[in-house]
């Protein structure tokens, strides 16, 4: 087997022992921490699927906000079943984005990276003035039905696990090749007739749909949501899983995400010092292993024979 | 006709932060082709010196204010250009023109000197004795003579930034490698050395804007955050990297805050500047005066 597949092999292998602990296990904390890592491998995989277009969509916290709210509000207060809001959850989101994008992906690299961290930011302004949702201290009493409440963290991984699915068929199917095409040279791609635009869009879409889901799954594990939860940092963490477990491969968002989620462990008993240590972990990471571990572990099987086949061109913005 | 000169005159001393701040960050997208996430950073470590040693400096050297004011601030700037250069040398020196990577390098130090700084600082909001007291009317708009200096100062520096990149040979090789960086090299000029500069002058520009406003605030550790997102709207509509664009884009926004601001509340001006810049984009997705990207 190639080293791609392997990397491919490990990753889907990490998701199933994330649902057979969240199936087999008894112990709260254990469910808990199985639970933020696939939100977190959702988000990464989320950011990472818009990444393939070379575009860095911060907006991806925006979204996940989004469905985060949309769900909440549709649950709490109009007492829709739990799986009809995750749902429209996702959909309001994806309608968003493909408003947001077709205006704002004529723009690429710096430009959009700064406007969609813009799009976030304002965002969360919104929602802290909005009295009818909380404003500041947000909202309050989003719980999933009480039936599904002891399997909540098997639903989350099994619904992560499918929207992943759905990512991997995407990207190594033709739409995925025309993506890396477009991250490639948008203007050979379009000049072969491809509507780069109406394509990137479609991209965010999909990407903004699984986002929203997350951030509606987030909502109702966590009880309580404030403005506080959608910054710019959710995409910031999002991508510090796909830039450590290595962005080329697939299972790179996964990886990251499952190491990080459960270094993050540890650092939450620093305390106030949790900021500093995860600031400081990614940017120790970041000049260690500028591949992230996907690259290291290439290495190591180049080292031992093997050859370097998935050479993928990293996803950039800048020009 | 009075409220009119007010908003003016608000616009003007608002905006001459906004500028400072903006012209540091298209600085070094223009040269290093990165996006400073932590320039808010370097802006609120000036801040903070300049509030610490204001209140200490008085009693111990007897001095008029507006020299222990000036003491202040070119310790602040020495705090950041020792900042920004074990910043440069151990992080963003391997990042030039990656702007994935130097993107999560800065968002990684953002986290980490918000850390540092509330050991050092306290989270305590520190404020600053006025320098000069008195109100100066213009035109009928009416400013406090504090403020007044700090947008002379403002002004100066930002006159002065736009002689050196004009005039001198480091401000053409800056220029230079901005538009650019194979040609400029191709002429003997050293890339590297000239980004580690334009970075160095970037990140002073925003501490001499956080110098500046810690006399008109209260400054804390994040007060440098809330810029941020202002100066990334100012650049967008200035256009990246320029020079031209980014202080059109700060009179602007400023001149958009001080009048939604005063009619309604500066979370409404936000969102409006926000909604401006996405009908601009429908127009004119490059900025203002940015090129088109390559």
């Amino acid at each position: 087997m190639s080293n791609a597949k392997w990397a491919d092999v490990i990753g889907w292998a990490l998701l199933a022992v994330l649902l057979v602990l969240a199936l087999t296990s008894g112990d709260t904390y254990t469910l808990k921490v199985v639970l933020w890592i696939s939100l977190n491998i959702l988000a990464a995989a989320a950011l990472r699927f818009v990444m393939l277009t070379g575009e860095l969509n911060i907006a991806t916290a925006a979204f996940w906000g989004v469905g985060a709210y949309v769900a909440a509000i549709l649950t709490a207060w109009y007492k829709l079943p739990f799986f009809l809001s995750l749902l429209i959850g996702g959909l309001a989101p994806m309608l968003l984005s493909v408003l947001f994008g077709y205006v704002t992906l004529r723009t690429k690299g710096p430009y959009f990276m700064l406007i969609s961290f813009a799009f976030t930011e304002v965002l969360r302004l919104i929602y802290t003035q909005t009295e009818s949702i909380g404003g500041n201290s947000g909202m309050i009493g989003i719980y999933p039905p009480r039936w599904l409440d002891p399997y909540y963290s098997a639903i989350v991984v099994a619904i992560v696990a499918a929207l992943l699915a759905v990512f991997f068929w995407l990207e190594r199917g033709a739409f995925g090749k025309l993506l890396k095409a477009i991250q490639n040279n948008d203007a050979v791609t379009e000049s072969v007739g491809i509507d780069v635009l109406k394509m990137k869009v479609i991209c965010l879409a999909v990407a903004s749909f699984a986002a929203g889901v997350g951030g509606a799954l987030f909502a109702h594990a966590n009880r309580v949501i404030s403005p506080g939860d959608f910054s710019f940092l959710v995409a910031v963490y999002a991508l510090a899983y796909v830039k450590i477990g290595g962005e080329t491969q697939f299972s790179g968002a996964i990886i990251g995400a499952v190491l990080l989620t459960l270094l993050n462990q540890y650092v939450i008993a620093f305390g106030h010092y949790e900021h500093l240590f995860f600031g400081g972990a990614i940017v120790v990471a970041m000049l260690v292993l500028p591949n992230g571990l996907m690259g290291l572990f290439e290495r190591v099987a180049i080292a031992f024979g093997g050859t370097r086949e998935n050479a993928a061109p990293a996803a950039r913005g800048g020009h | 006709m009075d409220l009119a000169a007010q908003l003016l005159v608000n616009t003007l001393q608002i905006g001459s932060v906004y500028v400072l701040f903006a012209l540091g960050l298209t600085l070094i997208f223009g040269v290093m082709k990165i996006v400073n996430f932590a320039h808010g950073e370097f802006f609120s470590l000036a801040a903070l010196v300049v509030a610490v040693l204001m209140p200490v400096l008085a009693p111990a050297l007897g001095l008029p204010l507006w020299v222990d004011f000036l003491i202040a601030l070119a310790a602040a700037i020495g705090a950041v250009l020792v900042l920004g250069t074990l910043t440069y040398w151990i992080g963003f020196e391997r990042y030039l023109r990656d702007l994935v990577g130097s993107f999560i390098l800065s968002v990684g130090l953002i986290l980490f000197l918000q850390g540092v700084f509330v050991e050092i600082f306290t989270a305590t909001p520190r404020p600053v004795e006025p320098i000069v007291t008195g109100t100066i009317s213009i035109f009928g708009g009416r400013i406090t003579a504090q403020r007044l200096l700090i947008v002379a100062l403002a002004i100066t520096f930002t006159a002065m930034l736009y002689l050196v990149l004009q005039r001198t040979k480091l401000g053409k090789a800056l220029r230079a490698v901005a538009e650019d960086r194979e040609a400029a090299m191709l002429q003997g000029i050293r890339y590297r050395s000239i980004s580690f500069y334009g970075w160095l002058i970037g990140v002073s520009m925003a501490g001499l804007a956080g110098a500046l406003i810690a006399p008109l605030t209260v400054s804390q550790p994040a007060i440098g955050g809330d810029y941020l997102i202002k100066a990334f709207i100012i650049i967008i509509i200035g256009g990246l990297g320029s020079i031209p664009g980014a202080i059109f884009g700060g009179l602007l926004v400023a001149l958009i805050e001080s009048i939604f601001g005063y009619y309604y509340d500066l979370t409404i001006a936000t969102i409006i500047m926000f909604v401006l810049v996405m009908v601009f984009l429908l127009v004119r997705p490059q900025g203002l005066m940015g090129h088109v990207e390559r």
